[in-house]
């Protein structure tokens, strides 16, 4: 590994006073499950590394009574996948994080870590874009919390501003008539996935009322396919309607051909997995 | 770059060394401590054979900064046995034929203590989840989870 100045703030003032001043210099240390692997690979080189590890308070999982849930930057992934209140409450979130197969992975890496890097092969991600998770932002200028659409801007980038750290995620609570699935393909679970979709649909009276589908590894970033959603807005959501919406979603992907899987292999998936996670998600509506 | 005397507690004893930022866990371990029971195969953390204990979670030492950990509790392979008295994990691996070339082997038995320090009565499914991320090269995939559902059913009669 290149040799690099080691940071250890403890409060987020602090990192974000560090961040401001190194800028692009600086890399953020969380779980170090993606950053000291690309640092020992020489993929990243970097001048400074902020470890985040030794701010108190950044590990929190908050219930909110009718106000959804939060938890921090350093909150583990193991620590999200075993909170009962997640498995109730957001079981996709649980399942895009139990079918990560390394144990350790889980005891280590951060759900805003995998988050932060960026991939558009994030199951997490995927998950967290179906459930509308918004952002809290700490910068030197303040604060500020953008849905997580609005975080992604392209392959490995998202809409953080120099001396910018995401502190906390948000997730709203899931309002009465809500179904969910998550889905994805994969060659084996210890590999990233091919594709991934997530499905949240809220139904009343048998008319659906909201809809996100959310599509990973399929496109620069996970993305959210409006115009399927669009689609099943005050539909009744038939076989029909949902075959529609599965070609629909298909063609907003814009997947590349890579050692996984071509690009027409993940467009005709995508369309597979987009059906599937509707019908799923409808099953899962409490009437 | 720069380097500071730093303090580290691992298998219950102290050390004090001189450390680069940029030193992972495993380098600390097996280069600067001489505890080179753990060990370092794909060195990028797919593989587990690094795993160690930090605090009691299994973490992965090549992809851990050494500096990150300096006030924790580590704990290796070499924490494990007492005296010529093996942990009971280790003799079952041993009476099993769970070691074939050996080199996955510490990384294994590092997974699985944290396995069943969380949960000391396992199914086997769960043995099988626990160690998902931990690779066997020799792919002798049975004879481990053998060999921890052996050691677990130990343990949990304090036969050790």
């Amino acid at each position: 590994m290149k040799p690099f100045e080691y940071l250890e703030p403890r409060t987020v003032r602090e990192a974000t006073e560090l961040l401001s001043t190194y800028g692009g210099k600086a890399r953020i240390l969380a779980g170090g499950i993606d950053l000291i692997p690309r640092m020992r690979k020489g993929e990243i080189e970097t001048e400074y590394v902020v470890n985040l590890q030794k701010i108190p308070g950044l590990e929190h999982i908050a219930a909110h009574e009718k106000r959804g849930i939060t938890f921090g930057a350093m909150a583990r992934l193991r620590s999200i996948e075993v909170s009962k209140t997640i498995q109730n409450k957001y079981p996709i979130l649980y399942e895009a994080i139990h079918q990560i197969t390394s144990v350790q992975t889980k005891y280590m890496g951060t759900v805003v870590g995998n988050v932060c890097v960026a991939t558009p092969a994030s199951d997490v991600a995927t998950a967290l874009f179906a459930l509308g998770a918004r952002l809290r932002i700490s910068g030197a200028k303040g604060e500020r919390t953008e849905p997580i659409e609005k975080f992604y801007v392209d392959y490995r980038v998202t809409c953080l501003k120099r001396g910018e750290m995401v502190t906390e995620v948000v997730l709203p609570d899931p309002p009465p008539g809500i179904g969910t699935a998550f889905l994805n393909l994969v060659r084996t679970h210890a590999d990233i996935a091919k594709i991934s979709v997530a499905a949240a649909i809220v139904v009343q009276n048998g008319i659906c009322q909201e809809a996100r589908i959310a599509i990973g590894a399929a496109a620069p970033t996970v993305f959210r396919a409006a115009n399927a959603e669009a689609l099943l807005m005050g539909q009744k959501i038939t076989p029909q309607v949902i075959d529609k919406v599965a070609e629909i979603a298909a063609g907003e992907t814009k997947p590349i051909t890579d050692l996984r899987s071509t690009a027409e292999y993940r467009m005709g998936m995508a369309k597979v997995l987009v059906r599937r996670a509707v019908q799923k998600a409808m099953e899962t509506v409490k009437a | 770059m720069k380097k500071e005397i730093a303090h580290f507690k691992v298998n219950g004893r102290s050390y004090e060394v001189i450390l680069t930022p940029e030193t992972t866990l495993s380098e600390l371990l097996r280069e600067q401590l001489d505890l080179r029971g753990t060990k370092q195969a794909c060195g990028v953390g797919e593989c587990g054979s690094c795993t160690v204990l930090v605090d009691g979670n299994p973490t992965l030492a090549c992809s851990t900064l050494a500096i990150a950990v300096r006030d924790k509790e580590i704990l290796t392979i070499e924490g494990l046995s007492r005296g010529a008295q093996l942990h009971p994990l280790q003799q079952a691996f041993a009476d099993g034929g769970a070691i074939q070339c050996g080199f996955c082997t510490p990384g294994m038995i590092m997974m699985a203590k944290a396995l069943l320090d969380e949960n000391p009565d396992p199914t086997r499914e769960e043995v099988k989840e626990g160690l998902g991320g931990n690779l066997c090269r020799c792919t002798g995939y049975v004879k481990i989870i053998d060999a921890v559902m052996a050691s677990a059913e130990k343990i949990r009669k304090g036969d050790n």
